[in-house]
């Protein structure tokens, strides 16, 4: 036992090492990246899966770091609930990696945030102590900035900018929120926390921790009205980038914060503080009409896929409410299944806008008309998913959440399990405008009478939109009519990897469909433990 | 060895591969694979051997597709036999290879309804029979087709019926074989009796019958008038069956007794032969179901024996009916006269017909009607409770004797015949003379009626009380039927000239004028309805749609009804397209929003 009891450390520390190769051996050599970050995120996966293959057969791995007891020693733990998240995370990780081999962006200090960005992410998932968390939510949140910031045009900067600010605003709400927890408990670990939290002798200190929190973690899983730095840096992030930014660094948090709920202050305490399950399930039904209404008015299909992902975690947060509210185990699964569904969902999805941004240049709605009987493979792929993330069974996305309705409706909480029904048809509404474009709509030919000409400068990406004019109203998008210009000498940019792995993804998301059940079943050990 | 596979032989199937063939078939070889094909399921009946055969799971259900005891053989017998005579009968009939394709498909489902041995299976023949029954009605044109869609709907609504009862049935007993006692008590009874008594003509529900049995061509109506009320007749003994005690069943009973009035009368006052004969339909099925309802071992062999005696009589007069309206053309039975003359062997068929139907003695109605008169009047068997019963079935012996007496004299005698006709051509006098022979053999072979009479035969016609024994010709049953013949001849004489110019519809024919009002308004009234949600509902739909595609403009639409908002026009700056609203909050009011909420949030929490 003890070599899997090194594999959590591992998890972390490898990637975080191997960010600094590419840098350092760049100054020698110039293309170790792609090397290195490949040998490390396949490292990563395979480690997952034997991980996995021992938490889902023998229970929990605990790793203490350095031997120190764990009332101030930091542990690793990788529980049910966490190496579903690390599967995740290692799976869509590589997966994007290898889309990036020819869709880009690529470079060595690419590679450097991404291995930065994954040991990030892990450390997220499996470390066992709250300070220990606000570190990695930070290792995350740098990387990302980077990856965002990469983004070229000087709209990425600002993006980077905004989030930069916000993110590290909510990551000291959610330090400060420790800070006041530790005062009433002297401890950091989150299994000594759970017993130390119901005994504290001032629970008003631990109310405002949950408060800071609760608010920290509306902003890093961007709830409305907190979200804002999220489109933006999803729209503006390099298209490579983007589906690992959406898949994971929300999911991860979101993760966190479930896992604070039922893990540090506990179902019990908190569904015994008044109006924590209320603040908690209000965030979270907001969130899902508004980003839902938010998406629907987007022209641009990244864009709405962001706002998507607004409605998509209040989703996720509302089933933290039920599960408070209700003590219900079926929300709980409910939650969980959808955080690892929607991170594969929106993978594929934002992979798929990648792959047609970079064979067409359209990223509008409107652009999308007729792609249907262009790149049927595609658009085909893109449907699935769609389809799946409205909840049309059997699909990863009906999973989620039927278990989160059940869940509320269990619990008798009505208006959230109507909110819930309602966000499905909301949810059709956007998809539909797509579906509607790709399947019904023809293309046209003359689309853009005012092109001009292309400014692309890395390659790479070329066929980013990268102007908008400062102060007009509208957003011009003229990489439709640049690629028109350069398609003849370019080399096809789309080679068959990269389609394969988007159909890879809308095929795994059918097939967890089907699996839903099984998931539950892996989870279950975990439920029982933590919902009485 | 050949005796056991024939036995094992599933008769529906064999009639209804004996439709396909007829389809294909030279004329006389496809009819005589029809005749056949119910010769055998008639000898089928004979030597099946009693039990359950073919059973198996259907989605998950216990079923019995074909089951054999002393009921369904005895009904198996009459149906095979009518159907050979039926064919032969519509080979010199002119009657297309396509109507007899209808009618041994309809056969067969009815076979199969006789032949199930659990509710399923019945049910599934049930409806087969309406279907392939409407086909017949419709094959021919014309008239029928508006009287078919009407009898479509009277059996589509009475199959509805029976299904929930058989619905019903599972839930409250957990499978659908037959069991002793019947259908289950309550809810599945009723919903059975209501709709069973669409099929067998219960009044008010009877109206399809006189509706549809005249207007087909006239071998789809020998066809017709046996099969489906004989067959329904039969299963609604299978719901309420000798061994079963039903609360309903003295309802049943009366509601016989009203029928075989009931039918009577109206039978008296028709003009047009065939609905004359559709009405006694009526009368007849109301001592089978006055039988039923009464319940006792007699009455059930008296029903049985009745429904037996019936497949052959009645279908004897309607062929003989139908020879006349071959020959002459003519459906008012006024309009005819003297015919005994001009067709001789015709008015024998009839004549053998009408005697057995008014329980002459000699003839087989005689003997079952006998035993049902005996199990009714309380002097008897019956119980006290059945006293009106018994005088309400003699009135309708009388009116049965008075409508044939009026038929026959009409149509057969009545002066001189005006016109010169052949008579029956030798395949319809073969089926006349074969049915009439069977009628005249029961009638004075009495035990061999008897013996196949399921619930008597095995007790050597012994009955606690009473005479103890069957004496269907002892001086009393003949006296009675002396006096009933006497009374209603004397009738005739008083009502022929009144009942000469009366000439008076059913007064449930009224339903059909408000049923098409009724429908027709209520189809009207959720069509309009319909097409205002429709109207509205794509109205909505079409203006959110607008509205996901044009944001801007739903925006700045919405901007200008507001009071106090100024809304700059918009350049079209992009082609037509229109352009996005900037709604990007800033980085600063970001983080007021994130400190009104933790404000509000820390308020909540520590109030």
């Amino acid at each position: 036992m003890s070599n899997i009891d090194l594999i959590p450390p591992l998890l972390i520390v490898a990637p975080i090492l191997a960010a600094t190769l590419p840098i350092a051996l760049g100054l020698r050599y110039d293309r170790t990246g792609w090397s290195v970050a490949t040998i490390t995120s396949t490292g990563l996966f395979a480690a997952a899966l034997a991980l996995a293959s021992v938490v889902y057969t023998s229970g929990e791995v605990i790793h203490t770091l350095g031997g120190y007891p764990r009332t101030y020693g930091i542990q690793l733990v990788a529980d049910e609930f966490s190496t579903l998240i690390v599967l995740l995370i290692t799976g869509v990780a590589a997966g994007v990696l290898a889309y990036t081999r020819r869709g880009g962006p690529r470079g060595n200090t690419f590679y450097t945030a991404y291995l930065l960005l994954v040991g990030g992410l892990l450390g997220i998932s499996l470390t066992g102590d709250v300070f220990n968390l606000f570190v990695f939510l930070e290792i995350t949140s740098i990387a990302t900035y980077a990856l965002v910031a990469s983004g070229d045009g000087p709209e990425s900067a600002v993006a980077a900018l905004k989030y930069l600010i916000l993110g590290t605003v909510a990551a000291s709400m959610y330090l400060l929120g420790v800070a006041f927890v530790f005062m009433a408990t002297g401890t950091l670990n989150m299994v000594e926390l759970s017993t130390a939290i119901p005994a504290a002798e001032r629970p008003v200190l631990i109310q405002t921790g949950f408060a800071f929190i609760v608010v920290g973690f509306a902003v890093k899983v961007a709830q409305w009205p907190l979200h804002t730095w999220q489109p933006s840096a999803y729209q503006q992030a390099p298209d490579g980038v983007t589906p690992l930014i959406a898949a994971l660094v929300s999911t991860a948090s979101a993760y966190a914060f479930g896992r604070l709920i039922v893990t540090v202050f506990e179902v019990d305490y908190l569904a015994a503080m008044p109006n924590a399950a209320a603040i908690v399930l209000t965030i979270g039904c907001v969130s899902v009409l508004a980003g839902t209404v938010l998406a629907v008015i987007q022209t641009e299909v990244k864009r709405m896929l962001a706002y998507s992902s607004v409605s998509q975690f209040g989703l996720v947060i509302a089933a933290y409410g039920v599960v408070i509210a209700g003590n219900s185990e079926t929300a709980l699964t409910g939650a969980v299944i959808h955080l690892v569904g929607h991170g594969l969902l929106k993978t594929g999805l934002f992979l798929g806008a990648a792959l047609v941004a970079a064979s067409y240049g359209a990223r509008t709605v409107d652009e999308y008309a007729g792609l249907a009987t262009d790149r049927p493979i595609v658009a085909g792929s893109m449907a699935v998913l769609l389809f799946s993330l409205v909840g049309i069974p059997p699909s990863i996305g009906f999973v989620g959440k039927w278990y989160i309705a059940l869940g509320a409706v269990e619990s008798q909480l009505w208006p959230v399990a109507a909110v819930i029904f309602l966000s499905t048809m909301l949810t059709l509404a956007y998809a539909a405008r797509l579906l509607e474009k790709m399947y019904f709509t023809p293309a046209t030919v003359v689309e853009r009478p005012h092109a001009r000409g292309p400014v692309a400068t890395d390659g790479g990406d070329a066929d980013r939109d990268d102007d908008s004019t400062p102060d007009s109203e509208v957003e011009i998008d003229d990489g439709r009519a640049a690629a028109g210009l350069r398609g003849g000498a370019a080399r096809n940019p789309v080679s068959v990897g990269m389609i394969a792995i988007v159909v890879v993804v809308a095929l795994g998301a059918v097939a967890l469909g089907f699996a839903g059940g099984a998931i539950a079943e892996l989870l279950e050990p975990f439920l029982t433990e933590v919902i009485n | 060895m050949e005796l056991d596979i024939l036995a094992m032989a599933y008769p529906p199937l064999i009639v209804f591969t004996a439709a396909l063939l007829v389809l294909v078939l030279p004329r006389l070889a496809g009819f005589a694979v029809g005749a056949l094909s119910l010769a055998a399921v008639l000898a089928i009946s004979l030597v099946a051997p009693e039990g359950q055969h073919l059973a198996g799971t259907f989605l998950g259900f216990d079923v019995v597709p074909y089951y054999v005891d002393d009921f369904s053989r005895m009904v198996g017998l009459g149906l095979g036999f009518l159907g050979v005579c039926s064919v032969i009968y519509a080979y010199s009939s002119e009657a297309s290879q396509t109507l007899v394709a209808f009618a041994l498909v309809y056969v067969a489902s009815s076979i199969g309804a006789a032949f199930a041995g659990d509710w399923l299976v019945l049910l599934f023949m049930w409806e087969l029979m309406a279907v392939t029954s409407t086909l017949v009605v419709w094959h021919y044109g014309g008239e029928a087709v508006r009287a078919g869609f009407r009898y479509a709907i009277f059996h589509g609504t009475g199959g509805v019926l029976v299904m929930m009862a058989v619905a019903v049935h599972y839930v409250e007993v957990g499978t659908f074989i037959y069991s002793d006692t019947g259908i289950a008590s309550g809810i599945p009874a009723l919903l059975a009796v209501l709709g069973m008594g669409v099929n067998v003509a219960f009044i008010g529900f009877h109206t399809w019958l006189p509706d549809t049995y005249p207007r087909p061509h006239f071998a789809a109506s020998v066809f017709l008038s046996v099969y489906t009320t004989k067959t329904s007749a039969f299963v609604l003994y299978r719901a309420f069956p000798v061994e079963g005690t039903h609360e309903l069943s003295i309802y049943v009973a009366y509601m016989g007794g009203l029928m075989a009035v009931y039918g009577a009368t109206f039978a008296l006052l028709q003009h047009d032969m065939r609905a004359l004969l559709s009405y006694h339909i009526q009368a007849q099925l109301g001592y089978i179901v006055a039988a039923i309802g009464i319940g006792s071992n007699l009455a059930v062999a008296g029903a049985m024996s009745h429904l037996f005696n019936n497949i052959l009589f009645k279908s004897l007069l309607f062929m003989a009916v139908g020879v006349v309206i071959y020959r002459t053309g003519e459906e008012d039975l006024y309009k005819l006269g003297g015919l005994w003359r001009e067709m001789p062997l015709t008015a024998i068929g009839f004549g053998l017909g009408a005697l057995s139907i008014t329980a002459i003695p000699g003839f087989n109605g005689y003997v079952s009607k006998g035993m049902i008169f005996d199990a009714a009047n309380p002097s008897y068997y019956g119980q006290p409770e059945y006293q009106a019963l018994y005088w309400l079935l003699w009135l309708g012996a009388i009116g049965t004797l008075l409508s044939f007496i009026k038929l026959g004299y009409y149509v057969f005698f009545h002066g001189e015949s005006d016109i010169d006709v052949a008579d029956a051509k030798p395949g319809q006098t073969i089926a006349m003379l074969g049915l009439g022979g069977a009628c005249l053999l029961f009638g004075v072979w009495w035990q061999g009626l008897a013996d196949l009479a399921p619930t008597i035969h095995g007790l050597e016609f012994e009955y606690s009380g009473g005479e103890s024994h069957l004496h269907p010709y002892s001086l009393s049953h003949l006296e009675t039927a002396g006096i009933l013949t006497g009374v209603a001849a004397v009738m005739f004489v008083v009502v022929r000239k009144p009942l000469s110019k009366l000439d008076l519809g059913d007064p449930a024919m009224v339903v059909y004028p408000a049923t098409y009002a009724v429908s027709r308004w209520t189809m009207l009234a959720v069509t309009e309805t319909y097409a205002a949600v429709d109207a509205a509902v794509v109205g909505f739909v079409t203006r959110c749609y607008w509205i996901g595609n044009n944001p801007v403009l739903a925006v700045d639409a919405a901007a200008r009804r507001l009071p106090m908002v100024d809304v700059e026009e918009r350049r079209q700056t992009d082609g037509g397209r229109p352009s996005t609203i900037h709604l990007r909050t800033s980085i600063g009011t970001t983080v007021l929003l994130l400190t009104i909420l933790l404000t509000v949030v820390l308020w909540l929490l520590l109030k």
